[in-house]
């Protein structure tokens, strides 16, 4: 078999730099991350921030709902909903500005323009989802299945050569 | 039980958003680390470096004036940078293909979707514990070894030299 061989690259093997803790550390630091002790405290801690978060995450929608029509904004907006919403117990707001997310990532990467109309459609939903009382999730779920299957389908058309 | 060997740590999170910033303080703090600093954007991580060392890095991706991309270009590249070998974990909202692919090319050592579990950060620390990697250091990169595991029957592109050492190579 005949290769042009590459450039020489150096390779520097863990135990040639400095590691973050040495094998002894590391063995009792696996113990901790694998605690049930540990994952207790994460959890609380977790839960501690849900609060601030869900009331972080309605700033958020509020500047969405104000920026729909500026698509970089909306664009970066979407993107922190989703980073954290489900962590906040969003679960549907999440999910829907997921879709988004995915939607807009799409037609930046095929490089078409945004429809506004699915894009402010997700951002009535996002800021519905967000604003609803838990007994409204089911509604919220329903809304999300149908924007995903109506961004598929806008997807694939933009897709068409 | 104790922290072991987290207790002695220090620990650098550069994120813009508070909330998130608060959030992964706390989880760094379930498992024993007690030293962190923070930063808004990458500009202001690379001076806490300068000013403190820092064990293990989180990061976020999307920041202004200096995104996490740069921020870890900086730590892996540059010539006075205090440790280019800092485990770097990138924790982000951008979580397509590409985004990837440029998380990894920059040198980070971990990427972690949000949103965040405590489950799926430990996993990422304790792989980095667990399982360090070799670095590697050519005219194109520097950063963590951007191969995870060994392919038998791998058919790709071949790059490097280790992958030539039973061929007829010329």
């Amino acid at each position: 078999m005949t290769k042009q061989a590459p450039a020489e690259a150096q390779f520097i093997e863990p135990d040639a730099y400095p590691q973050m803790m040495s094998q002894q550390a590391a063995a009792g630091a696996m113990k901790v991350l694998r605690s049930a002790q540990t994952a207790l405290k994460a959890q609380v801690a977790i839960e501690a921030h849900v609060p601030p978060m869900r009331a972080a995450i309605l700033q958020y929608v509020e500047e969405l709902e104000e920026a729909s029509s500026d698509m970089r904004s909306v664009f970066e907006k979407v993107h922190e909903i989703r980073g954290f919403a489900e962590t906040a117990g969003l679960v549907t707001t999440g999910r829907i500005a997921d879709i988004l997310c995915r939607y807009m990532d799409d037609m930046y990467r095929i490089g078409k323009p945004m429809d506004t109309m699915i894009v402010k459609l997700h951002v009535s939903a996002i800021a519905r989802a967000a604003r609803a009382e838990d007994d409204d999730v089911k509604m919220g779920e329903v809304v999300a299945a149908e924007l995903a299957a109506l961004v598929a389908r806008r997807l694939t058309d933009a897709e068409r050569p | 039980m104790s922290g072991a060997g987290f207790e002695s740590l220090k620990a650098l999170i550069v994120e813009d958003n508070a909330h998130m910033r608060s959030l992964l303080r706390a989880l760094l703090n379930s498992i024993g680390i007690k030293e962190i600093a923070e930063a808004a954007h990458g500009q202001a991580a690379i001076d806490s470096l300068r000013e403190r060392k820092s064990d293990l890095v989180l990061s976020d991706m999307a920041m202004k004036p200096m995104d996490g991309l740069e921020f870890t270009r900086h730590v892996r590249n540059h010539e006075h940078s205090p440790n280019p070998f800092v485990p770097i974990i990138m924790i982000t909202g951008h979580t397509e293909k590409h985004r990837v692919e440029q998380a990894r090319d920059a040198g980070v050592t971990e990427f972690l979707a949000k949103p965040i579990t405590a489950h799926n950060l430990f996993a990422r620390i304790a792989e980095i514990v667990e399982r360090p990697r070799a670095f590697v250091r050519c005219d194109s990169y520097f950063g963590p070894d951007r191969r995870r595991r060994m392919i038998d029957d791998y058919a790709g592109p071949w790059r490097r030299k280790e992958d030539f050492q039973d061929m007829d190579v010329r």
